[in-house]
């Protein structure tokens, strides 16, 4: 009979232990810094990115570039680079210094049609990522930019 | 006579075998009290170590946000501020204003170091607020992309805000 209670015993102290480990040991921290911060860097960058103004190509801003890349490729800049030539190392430099500083992996595209983007930077996320998309008023369509920040 | 010396001697080491049973139960269930509490202890601590790390992280998020709406370096056309974006040119009096109240700064921004790094065109960097501290228990980091305007030529340039939190 005393070996029965010691055996309820033990088993309520085990069933006690379980739920103890389970919702209050193994618990791990809300990271309320990261979706903050996911959240506003792929909106921020792509917003950023599209309004800076090139300095060699008559101070015509990205979202210009991009829309003459898509059309005509009329622009030629100072150093002899097309529009989309130029756009793409800005966006390359940019990102160089920012989220490959960062460690964070990313994809850029800038497209009228996805499968043939005119611009890809960096590569495709293979599990969660951040996205935001930039649609580009053009003369015929409309063309989009992407960022997906990966993680 | 003899008889019942002999029954009160086997009644006495009974009583002390049941004594030291007694003592030996007591004792194993203590050394399991101590053990519940000990665990109870760490629990709790962990638990308070887990919400101190999520409020910090809720005033890091709190200090970022203060800073990137800072009337002080925000762009504004019209008296219409544009999100997401930094006057160069307020930039060199925040530095001073900042300096000058750091109070006032302190309250909004407590230990922190905020930097604005400009990525292109060019290279440079302000830093527009440090008030650091050495016995920090927890350190955030938060780089937010911002739009650098110089309002005398109306271009945009591409910056980084960086913005360091420190707590105790």
């Amino acid at each position: 009979m005393e070996i029965l209670g010691l055996a309820i015993v033990i088993v309520l102290m085990l069933v006690a232990t379980i739920f103890v480990v389970r919702f209050l040991v193994l618990k791990s921290p809300t990271e309320y810094r990261k979706g903050f911060v996911s959240s506003e860097l792929a909106s921020n960058m792509l917003n950023t990115l599209l309004k800076t103004a090139a300095i060699d190509c008559s101070q015509l801003t990205i979202t210009e570039l991009l829309q003459d890349c898509s059309q005509a490729r009329s622009i030629t800049c100072d150093n002899g680079e097309e529009s989309c030539q130029h756009t793409e190392s800005i966006a390359k430099n940019v990102f160089t210094q920012t989220l490959d500083k960062w460690s964070m992996q990313y994809e850029f595209l800038a497209y009228t049609d996805p499968k043939s983007p005119l611009i890809k930077l960096g590569k495709t996320c293979k599990a969660e990522k951040r996205s935001k998309i930039f649609p580009i008023p053009i003369s015929t369509a409309t063309m989009y930019t992407k960022l997906d920040i990966c993680g | 006579m003899h008889i019942d010396l002999l029954n009160f001697n086997i009644k006495m080491k009974r009583a002390q075998i049941q004594i030291g049973e007694t003592i030996a139960v007591l004792f194993v269930f203590f050394i399991l009290i101590i053990i519940g509490f000990m665990f109870y202890v760490k629990v709790i601590k962990d638990n308070i170590d887990i919400e101190k790390e999520e409020m910090s992280q809720l005033r890091s998020v709190g200090i970022s946000q203060r800073i990137m709406f800072l009337p002080e370096i925000q762009c504004s056309e019209d008296n219409i501020i544009i999100d997401n974006c930094i006057d160069i040119l307020k930039l060199d009096y925040a530095q001073s204003i900042m300096k000058e109240n750091e109070i006032y700064y302190y309250d909004l921004l407590e230990f922190s170091d905020v930097n604005v790094v400009q990525i292109y065109p060019g290279e440079a960097k302000w830093n527009i607020y440090s008030r650091k501290t050495e016995d920090f228990s927890s350190k955030f980091v938060t780089n937010v992309p911002v739009s650098l305007y110089d309002p005398a030529s109306r271009k945009h340039g591409f910056g980084v805000l960086t913005i360091e939190t420190l707590f105790k």
